[in-house]
């Protein structure tokens, strides 16, 4: 596969920002995190055409089991399940992904009574971002997406906490499509969906393609990516429409455009995600399909 | 839903909030001695009608008034970028950050950040953007650190108002020698008022504790506050108040005109003449007035008028009926 001129600049750099401990922080210099380390290695294999190797995320430093982000804070439930997703395309990755996946099974957001001031079921408990706290949209699509691929190895729980999670995503869904944070309406007020969490919301929806909710997720983001041109919202524009098998040269071309010219605020994360997006896959196959 | 108890907004909020107000035998939620505060805090009020005002005329004027000597300090700009949608007055004016670094260099600093982790959108290139700061920091060649993924080191809290002991803050936060809190004059549903002590949530790191800092609601939002700012304890504020927000902020609610920027290096004392000016009382805004036991001063009689006077800029914002009760 011959690369672009962009491809071969983004891999580049991508390539110098990577650690000497061989992750890689948000922005070079930092020190290395485990999401832009994700998308990193899900990127570099994808240009290169190979399998990924997750030796990094294997040797990956543990508090309780959990892969620790930063030492002494808790757990990011959201970028484990990131990272669970990456360990599925190495190999010598899955049992890795197994034991997160059934880390990310046990966890819960938090519980709350429910309230006249939120429109939602706050009985739903999908994923939060740490323990002790509320399920939020974007965790909830990694830990989703992540458990749906596992589903044959986690068992019958996996299964309950799929339709759980499904119904937390349908029940935060915008009125006008797509996904916000978290809550839709909050003191009557109708909140925006996100390109970004719409996005994640289609990719972990993706086995529902006709459902009305994801039907109306995937118009809304069909309208709206180009009203937030930056690379990670059209990185997840791009990998959303693949997974619904949508036309996404819209969006790949708006992606190329701003990574050709970035900003001050464009990150490593920024420039792997849209590696990864603007790449094909050399089998087919990708770390956000089912 | 049926079978399932409603709770209203209060309610709601007593499920988040650690009471802050502790049972007589309970111990004290911070150690008086590692508090010290001047008896007396001065605050500037400075007029600014509109955003082509000189901003870093009017905040050169107010470091002036205020004393403040930044000879050799390297400065943390942190302004209250939250989310952006046309014709709004949810964000620090662009104009307003440009302005205050300026004001900085000009008063000695020899590095000038702009630091801001969004607490609602984690697309911070989208925000900064949208927002037109990007302009500005190219303009006036800022650095802008995300501070949402910024590395960060577990610090112990200063206080115990949270059960948190210890957060992950910012590397550029905690290594900033003067620490700007740069926020919105906002109604907050939640919080009552979001000025320059609530605005610290933007220093709490998204990539550590998601978005939004739901873990900060959770431990109760006065609360948190108060240990974020026993922390960081920012050495000054400059508040946007040239056009405010009213109603249901801190996203929700409408622009309403104040004109005015307010400035001071007691961030308590700015806060409450904020409050006084938006027509809420700082005693009824339960952070603010337990700031005021330990952090700085809420009473007015302690409080050092410069500038202009609370009078000239009253503006009785509407609030959500839910907070009422905070009014003076």
């Amino acid at each position: 596969m011959a690369l672009t001129g962009l491809q071969k600049e983004l891999r580049s750099a991508v390539l110098a920002a990577r650690n000497a401990d061989g992750g890689w922080g948000y922005q070079a210099g930092k020190s290395s995190r485990l999401e832009p380390t994700c998308w990193a290695l899900m990127a570099l294999a994808r240009v290169d055409g190979r399998t990924l190797d997750a030796e990094v995320l294997r040797q990956w430093p543990t508090d309780q089991r959990w892969l620790a982000d930063v030492p002494g804070a808790p757990a990011n439930i959201g970028f484990n399940g990131l990272a669970a997703l990456s360990l599925m395309s190495d190999p010598r990755g899955s049992a890795g992904a197994q034991l997160i996946g059934r880390l990310i099974l046990a966890a819960k957001g938090k519980r709350l009574d429910q309230s006249t001031v939120l429109r939602q079921d706050n009985s739903l408990q999908a994923w939060s971002w740490v323990d002790g706290t509320f399920s939020w949209v974007e965790p909830t699509c990694w830990c989703l997406l992540l458990v749906k691929k596992l589903r044959r190895q986690l068992g019958d729980e996996a299964e309950y906490r799929i339709r759980i999670g499904e119904a937390m995503l349908r029940d935060r869904a915008c009125l006008d499509g797509g996904w916000n944070y978290g809550s839709s309406n909050v003191y009557g007020q109708e909140l925006f969906p996100y390109v970004s969490t719409t996005a994640l919301g289609l990719i972990a929806m993706q086995d529902h393609a006709t459902d009305p909710v994801v039907l109306r997720a995937r118009e809304r983001l069909e309208a709206d990516y180009a009203s937030e041109p930056t690379p990670m919202s059209l990185a997840l524009t791009a990998i959303a429409l693949e997974t619904h098998k949508r036309p996404r040269d819209g969006a790949r071309a708006l992606l190329s455009k701003h990574l050709s010219s970035p900003s001050i605020a464009t990150s490593t994360l920024a420039r792997a995600m849209g590696l990864y997006a603007l790449t094909d896959s050399a089998d087919g196959r990708t770390a956000f399909t089912l | 839903m049926a079978g399932r108890r409603s709770l209203s907004r209060r309610h709601f909020l007593a499920t988040l909030t650690v009471p802050l107000v502790a049972a007589g035998c309970e111990k004290p939620r911070y150690d008086a001695r590692r508090f010290t505060r001047p008896s007396r805090s001065a605050v500037g009020l400075y007029p600014a009608t509109t955003y082509s005002t000189d901003f870093a005329d009017v905040i050169s004027r107010g470091f002036r008034d205020l004393g403040v000597d930044l000879r050799g300090k390297r400065d943390l700009l942190k302004p209250n970028m939250v989310e952006y949608e046309p014709g709004t007055a949810i964000n620090t004016h662009p104009l307003v950050v440009a302005g205050a670094a300026v004001a900085c260099q000009r008063a000695g600093a020899i590095d000038v950040v702009v630091g801001e982790a969004p607490g609602h959108r984690r697309d911070i290139e989208y925000l900064v953007t949208a927002t037109g700061l990007l302009d500005q920091l190219k303009d006036h060649k800022l650095r802008f650190v995300d501070l949402n993924v910024d590395d960060v080191r577990m610090v112990p809290l200063a206080s115990e108002f949270t059960a948190l002991k210890q957060m992950a803050l910012p590397a550029e936060v905690l290594k900033a020698d003067y620490v700007i809190s740069m926020p919105k004059l906002k109604t907050h549903h939640w919080a009552g008022m979001t000025c320059s002590l609530k605005n610290l949530f933007g220093v709490v790191p998204g990539a550590v504790y998601g978005w939004p800092k739901n873990v900060l609601h959770v431990h109760g939002i006065d609360a948190s506050i108060l240990d974020l700012a026993a922390t960081v304890r920012p050495h000054f504020a400059i508040v946007d108040g040239v056009i405010g927000m009213e109603g249901d902020g801190p996203i929700m609610g409408k622009p309403r005109p104040v004109g005015f920027v307010a400035m001071g290096a007691d961030p308590v004392a700015v806060d409450a003449t904020c409050a006084r000016v938006i027509g809420l009382d700082p005693q009824k805004i339960p952070y603010l007035k337990t700031a005021g036991e330990f952090l700085g001063h809420t009473d007015e009689s302690r409080i050092d008028q410069r500038g202009e006077t609370v009078a000239r800029y009253a503006t009785r914002f509407d609030v959500i009926p839910d907070l009422e009760h905070l009014r003076r």
